[in-house]
């Protein structure tokens, strides 16, 4: 099978699975017990003003016409109207969207570079105390709860030894200028996403170690070393390089936390992410904003299951041939 | 000697500059005038462990709304803090299905009162920072009556009441039987939310069962899933369930909640008390002319209720509220809304720093405001920045909790003939002069009909009930208002005074739904955005996610002289 049908395929795979996101997207909040206006009324509601709200929410048409409505909105990227703040849901996504983003990329990209490399550094320390206490640390960090980190990391820098920011992703109100403008969003960052690398580097950490040691014990390895080539080299070179194909899928894999955010970071650090606003559209029975919500990041899985599918099919040849049976 | 020397003035000014913070804190002078401050700054702090230590490392000035005991002991260790503590209108409650046997027997549910031990559950549950309540209306409202029919804790009594109504206890099984069926009675259940959503009201489910399961009623608890328990409670399918509502001074909530005509599928009356005489007596809290007859009504619904116990009303949350007392005072207490309420005017216009004029105040903001939108905004976070944009005809007074004119220097609630033979009221609204919009427009009564008729026609959900029964508005001059109800009741006095629109701006609104007033510069004001008041403060900015920040308006009508 050639490449152009490879890709043709999984694009067509990718439609059929984004279409039966959507549509379950849409059954699911309609079938959960509960009432959405009952979220934004008050004593003071007579009939009429309930009747009126479920008008202007939709929510008096039958549900095939509003299955209808959502699809063809949806095909023009129009989220609808969040039932609680009647603001479209693309706006607020908008808002919140680029700081979910350098939440996490900045967390991704510190907790990938430190967990592998950690990972690499106690692979080639088997045994030694070295490994013992990173591997001890990276347990503890990735099996206590994350609030619980941070939390503690809360009280330690925001009150015992007040040096970092506690809230927000800037001062309020920011200072003047360009340069101190970053300085600060900087400084914001810091107790958000250095509690997330915390939490997270040990898991990058304890597979990249795991996975260096089975490689470590290959055959290729061991000529390398016969070779009598540097340690670093045999490392960085032979045993890295055979074991990046799954670390690659791993990071394509965990790329749409990019937009589904981090509701505990969020909450905590209060944060103005998605990760946020789809728990609280989903606890306000909010049917627009969870489905916008959870839209998107479906859109994200796809996206990234795609890139990761071309990739592979790029570096790997043998999966595109696999595909559809040896030619 | 040198050593004294210097250590003596600094001692004599250590020592001064403390008094003057303590004695300065809480004794300003509560006046009508202000704002006191150049701003507000609102960060929006949503987790409640980074609330407290912004709060006790100077970050924040103004902690309204604590609620956790672990939170309010912290503040009150710390000694820079004030906590004010006021009643509110929150009333958390047992209910009783009325049209389930054996519960819509009386005695039964008096029996049950009879073992809430509210001081117990107080102390227990919240560390004694909650106000025990049995009555139906709060205290903090001028129709709240303390003349009620009472059951205080005391099972000994609650078993005999239960025995001489033939509720005696089956030997076999340790449980009353009814004396209808002459059969133990059935087993029973009480809903709460899940341990998980509100642990104290599923803890509360808890005791109150096994109260009862003392004096041998088969009463379980059963948390469960929050949509799921409000859609049982629809379709009436309990035995009990507790819950909390969140009332207001005026106490047509009676009508709601106890009314025959609201016992339907989704209705308020969700104990299903059916009582003629109750009926015609919230009739009349309904529609009542005028104050005296209201609270002549009001009075009697409350005896009623308190006798016949559709609900066993268990406590209240009082507002508690923190501030930085080293840092300002002049926060008002009031009863009903606290001290940071943005209901409580008198705060936002006194409250000033300790030391110097002006300055910023950092106010905190819990949640998200998403929307400043006058028409949508339904959160109490959103009030909590438009409160403090706008004034409204009346003010209540933080002492007494009387209506005093504000924007209106007075009023008339009269009567009028919509068609031969009915009564309406009318409204006479008498406008102070001088008040501007905070783009220098002239705020006049056509600006009260303007705003009347935009909610009316376009059906506004929050404010239908408020003007669905507005038949006009008439302005004979521009410091009048005449508003005319078709129907009769006092309460339309609260329904036409409310938050008002600019008709310049909101008169080209097509859909009001849609319409984003905050993020829209005013076309002819620079620094201003299409929210615009007339209160003491003018939004100056809101990045959303961030903060709020609200300038003191320069040409507000009531500034400090």
């Amino acid at each position: 099978m050639g490449f152009s049908r490879y890709l043709l395929r999984r694009l067509g795979y990718a439609l059929i699975v984004l279409f039966v996101i959507m549509s379950f997207n849409f059954a699911i909040f309609r079938l959960m017990p509960g009432d959405a206006t009952k979220m934004i009324i008050d004593p003071m509601f007579t009939p009429e003003a309930i009747a009126e709200l479920k008008r202007q929410f939709g929510l008096d048409d039958p549900p095939l016409v509003q299955y209808f409505k959502y699809v063809g909105n949806l095909f023009k990227f129009d989220l609808g109207l969040s039932f609680s703040t009647r603001r479209p849901v693309v706006n607020e996504l908008k808002e919140r969207l680029p700081n979910t983003m350098m939440l996490f990329l900045t967390s991704f990209t510190f907790t990938t570079i430190i967990g592998i490399s950690v990972g690499v550094f106690t692979a080639s320390r088997r045994g030694t105390f070295s490994d013992n206490f990173v591997t001890g640390a990276g347990l503890f960090t990735y099996a206590v709860p994350t609030f619980w980190i941070q939390l503690l990391l809360l009280m330690l820098f925001g009150y015992y030894i007040p040096i970092l920011p506690i809230h927000g992703t800037m001062s309020a109100p920011p200072p003047d200028g360009f340069l101190l403008q970053f300085l600060d969003r900087i400084h914001h960052l810091i107790l958000p996403a250095g509690s997330n690398v915390i939490v997270a580097f040990g898991s990058w950490a304890l597979y990249t170690r795991n996975t260096m040691l089975e490689a470590l014990g290959q055959d290729y390895i061991v000529t390398a070393r016969a070779k009598g080539l540097p340690e670093n080299t045999v490392l960085r070179h032979h045993a890295l390089r055979s074991v990046l194909p799954p670390i690659v899928t791993l990071i394509f894999g965990a790329l749409p936390g990019m937009v589904s955010g981090a509701v505990i970071t969020e909450t905590i650090f209060s944060w103005h992410g998605v990760g946020k606003y789809l728990m609280d559209a989903v606890m306000q029975q909010d049917y627009p904003a969870a489905q916008g919500a959870f839209y998107l990041i479906a859109l994200a899985v796809v996206i990234c299951n795609l890139a990761a599918d071309i990739v592979y099919g790029i570096v790997d040849p043998r999966i595109r041939v696999g595909e559809g049976g040896a030619k | 000697m040198k050593l004294r020397r210097f250590l003596l003035p600094v001692a004599i000014c250590l020592v001064l500059a403390m008094t003057y913070g303590s004695v300065t804190a809480g004794q300003v002078k509560c006046e009508p005038y202000g704002p006191q401050v150049d701003q507000i700054i609102m960060p929006i702090i949503k987790d409640s462990e980074a609330q407290l230590i912004a709060f006790n490392r100077g970050d924040i000035d103004v902690y309204p709304g604590l609620t956790r005991p672990a939170d309010i002991n912290v503040v009150k260790a710390n000694p820079n803090a004030e906590l004010t503590m006021n009643y509110g209108f929150h009333m958390f409650y047992l209910c009783y299905n009325m049209r389930r046997e054996p519960l819509d027997a009386d005695i039964l549910r008096q029996a049950i009162a009879h073992v809430v031990d509210r001081d117990n559950i107080i102390q227990t549950l919240f560390e004694g920072y909650m106000l025990p309540l049995a009555a139906f209306v709060p205290p903090s409202s001028g129709f709240y009556k303390e003349d009620i029919p009472r059951f205080p804790y005391n099972p000994e009594e609650a078993k005999k009441i239960l025995d001489k109504a033939g509720y005696t206890v089956d030997p076999a099984t340790g449980i009353r039987i009814d004396p209808k069926t002459g059969k133990p009675l059935r087993k029973m259940t009480i809903f709460t939310p899940t341990y998980e959503v509100a642990p104290t009201s599923a803890e509360l489910g808890k005791i109150i069962a096994e109260a009862c399961q003392a004096i041998n009623l088969p009463i379980e608890p059963e948390p469960m899933d929050f949509p799921v328990m409000l859609d049982k409670l629809d379709m009436a399918e309990f035995d009990m369930y507790m819950l909390a509502w969140s009332l207001s001074r005026i106490p047509t909530s009676l009508h709601n909640f106890f009314h025959s005509s609201n016992d339907v599928e989704a209705g308020y009356n969700r104990p299903g008390i059916r009582d003629a005489e109750l009926d015609k007596i919230l009739d009349e809290l309904y529609y009542a002319p005028n104050e005296e007859v209201a609270k002549k009504a009001a009075d009697e619904a409350q005896v009623i209720l308190a006798r016949r116990q559709p609900y066993t009303v268990l406590y209240s949350r009082p507002y508690m509220d923190a501030f930085r007392k080293d840092r300002f005072t002049g926060y008002v207490p009031m009863h009903g809304y606290g001290a940071a309420n943005y209901t409580n005017k008198w705060t936002t216009l006194n409250i000033r720093p300790v030391r110097g004029k002006g300055g910023t105040l950092r106010w905190l903001l819990p949640e998200e405001p998403k929307v400043l939108n006058p028409c949508t905004a339904s959160s109490a976070y959103e009030w909590e920045v438009l409160g403090r944009l706008y004034d409204g005809l009346m003010e209540i007074n933080p002492e007494t909790m009387e209506d005093i004119p504000w924007m209106a220097k007075s009023w008339e609630v009269g009567t009028w003939e919509p068609e031969p033979g009915k009564k309406g009221t009318v409204i006479t609204w008498h406008l102070e002069k001088g008040i501007k919009w905070q783009d220098t427009t002239p705020f006049t009564s056509a600006d009260i009909k303007f705003t009347i008729e935009y909610l009316r026609d376009n059906k506004v959900p929050r404010y239908i009930s408020n003007v669905e029964h507005v038949v006009r508005v008439e302005t004979p001059d521009e410091y009048t208002a005449k508003v005319y109800f078709a129907n009769e009741s006092y309460w339309h006095l609260y329904r036409a005074g409310g938050n008002f629109l600019p008709e310049w701006i909101w008169k080209d609104v097509k859909d009001y739904k849609t319409f984003e007033p905050w993020l829209e510069a005013h076309p002819e004001v620079p620094g201003l955005t299409k929210v615009v008041g007339h209160g003491p403060f003018i939004l100056d900015q809101y990045k959303v996610g961030e903060y709020v920040r609200l300038k003191k308006n320069p040409i507000y009508w009531r500034l400090s002289k």
